[in-house]
């Protein structure tokens, strides 16, 4: 049985992936910072699936060895999902206060370094690592500095991480527009129920996991589309 | 869900094991429900045969009760109780465990950790609360560390759980049905309880068959409404053949407790035919799933709120359910692992 670690797996794509991965007969080992909403997703998970769930947060240092821990090795996959968006309505850059920013990075890019300085000694042969990131990352959208430059930090760790490892498959994805709890809290009073689903993501992120495509930055659900 | 309400009263909670109230185990109340036509009928679990056909069939879980009361301290000297539950499922060594921290002696959980506090166990093993486990705080994922497994400091050092409707502290023994085999069950699967060698021998006689499995049996949390936790379980291959060949006949088939409810119910096919298989389950079994394999079931009298009330409304539906629980009340039955007993019939 394939071991994956999956963050923020308490709802939005990380919960839409562990469904799809436990339904494929993957061991999960998932986190999240609240522990009601993580153990609610574990118990609908159970029902199919060896699952592990460690509520805590990927920020913290003794959190990420408990996931290590837990997950024993060899790793197969390893999935950074979790992100916080910073404040909302989010600042423009101008006010943005310098240390809720560090707390954005420290969650959105170096938590998922950490797990993956972690993860590479123990990956299986053929393993990969996925980062979710987002088109914030490359796109100047006003007012989504802090997340969006947190995202390209990750990128880039990502894109020298898999230079360094040209034998690992290394990958920053985009899931493209979601509706999820994060972009409702990125938009406010918005009505984003026009937006596809986290469901709509998970095809494109199996088609990589599953197949052979070199490193890089991928598109969600253009894999899925090529792939098929 | 419209599982029965109620609450229950002090009176109707078995405080002590019925050989100290003057009856032997098989002397305990029976109340006897039938689906078919909705009767209602008071006997002793003693008589069983004359209440059971020959070709039914009792499906029993062998499980036996360890001690998994541990004394303990938090970090600061506060001397309190850890009741384990099950090892970790699908964690990658043997050291990881689900506890439960209660107050010293064990009577209210104990809510004000969090992790990575540490808990001293007995026989210098140290269990680091990793994460909660399920349902908020009151379940832990935590990692043992020690010179000996904590198998082996439960042998040495642990009691029974008991909760604060028991005062008096009962040895092991009590804690064990006539079927016991395999320690695993961090509390008693009480159903199997009033049975006696004498009783097994005269169904034996009677015609009626039985047919062993085995479900570890975790912790029951009497505080809360809670989902059932993942369990271990093991189907063999007999078995799963006599429950396939009873159902082809037409006779009975009665799970004795819950747990072997859940465990049928978990290797059971839509159609009702179940297979051999062993591992962890974690289904809830409910009146909207309904019973695949199950045709009866023997158990005790459950708490008001508790899951296994969704279970029994699956065996029995919701209208006989609740009349038997009002009855129960009425009648003065007794609750809990050394109460009173109720077999639920086609």
């Amino acid at each position: 049985m394939p071991t994956a670690i999956v963050t923020g797996a308490s709802r939005g794509l990380g919960l839409a992936l562990a469904r799809a991965l436990s339904a494929e007969g993957w061991r999960l080992v998932i986190d999240a910072r609240g522990a009601a909403a993580l153990q609610h997703a574990a118990g609908e998970l159970r029902s199919g699936a060896a699952i592990v769930a460690l509520a805590g947060d990927v920020a913290d240092p003794a959190h990420r060895r408990a996931l290590m821990d837990a997950a024993g090795a060899p790793i197969d996959l390893l999935v950074n999902n979790a992100s916080v968006l910073g404040p909302s309505p989010q600042p423009a850059l101008t006010d943005y206060p310098l240390d809720v920013l560090e707390h954005v990075y420290r969650v959105n890019a170096l938590a998922p370094l950490a797990l993956a300085q972690l993860v590479l000694p123990r990956l299986s042969t053929g393993g990969c690592i996925v980062n979710v990131t987002s088109d914030a990352a490359v796109e100047p959208y006003p007012g989504w500095g802090g997340y969006g430059s947190s995202k390209a930090a990750l990128e880039q760790l990502t894109a020298v991480l898999a230079a360094e490892h040209p034998d690992v498959r290394i990958y920053a994805v985009d899931p493209g527009d979601m509706n999820t709890a994060l972009h409702r809290e990125a938009a406010p009073g918005e009505d984003l129920t026009g937006l596809p689903s986290p469901q709509e993501s998970v095809p494109g992120l199996l088609a990589l996991i599953a197949g052979r495509e070199p490193s890089g930055r991928y598109r969600a659900r253009d894999v899925g589309t090529v792939a098929a | 869900m419209s599982a029965p309400a109620f609450e229950l009263p002090a009176a109707h909670e078995a405080h002590e094991p019925p050989e100290a109230r003057g009856l032997e185990r098989d002397g305990v109340r029976l109340m006897v429900a039938s689906r078919s036509d909705r009767s209602i009928r008071h006997a002793r679990f003693r008589d069983l045969p004359s209440l059971l056909a020959a070709g039914d069939l009792l499906v029993v879980n062998t499980s036996a009760t360890v001690p998994a009361a541990l004394p303990a301290a938090l970090a600061d000297g506060t001397p309190v109780h850890v009741h384990v539950a099950t090892p970790a499922p699908h964690l990658p060594d043997g050291n990881w465990w689900v506890v439960e921290l209660r107050s010293a002696g064990g009577a209210e959980p104990l809510r004000r950790v969090r992790a990575p506090d540490r808990v001293t166990l007995p026989a210098g093993a140290v269990a680091e609360l990793v994460a909660p486990y399920a349902a908020g705080s009151r379940l832990w994922l935590a990692r043992v560390r020690g010179e000996r497994s904590l198998a082996d400091v439960l042998a040495g050092h642990g009691r029974p759980i008991r909760y604060g409707y028991v005062p008096g502290i009962w040895p092991l023994q009590a804690y064990q049905t006539v079927f016991a085999r395999e320690p695993g069950s961090a509390e008693m699967p009480s159903a199997g309880r009033p049975f006696t060698a004498t009783l097994v021998t005269r169904l034996v006689a009677a015609g009626v068959l039985f047919a062993p499995l085995t479900l570890h049996a975790g912790l029951s949390s009497p505080e809360r409404h809670e989902t059932p936790l993942p369990e271990r379980y093991a189907v063999p291959a007999s078995t799963a053949r006599l429950v396939n060949a009873v159902r082809a006949w037409g006779g009975r088939v009665v799970a004795v407790g819950t747990t072997v409810v859940r465990a049928l119910e978990t290797v059971a096919a839509p159609d009702g035919t179940i297979a051999a298989g062993a591992g962890w389950t974690a289904l809830v079994v409910t009146a909207q799933r309904g019973l695949r394999a199950v045709d009866g079931l023997l158990t005790g009298w459950h708490e008001p709120r508790a899951s296994h009330l969704a279970l029994l409304e699956a065996a029995a539906g919701d209208e006989l359910l609740a009349r038997c629980y009002r009855e129960a009340l009425r009648h003065g039955y007794l609750w809990h692992e050394f109460g009173d007993s109720h077999l639920i019939l086609p």
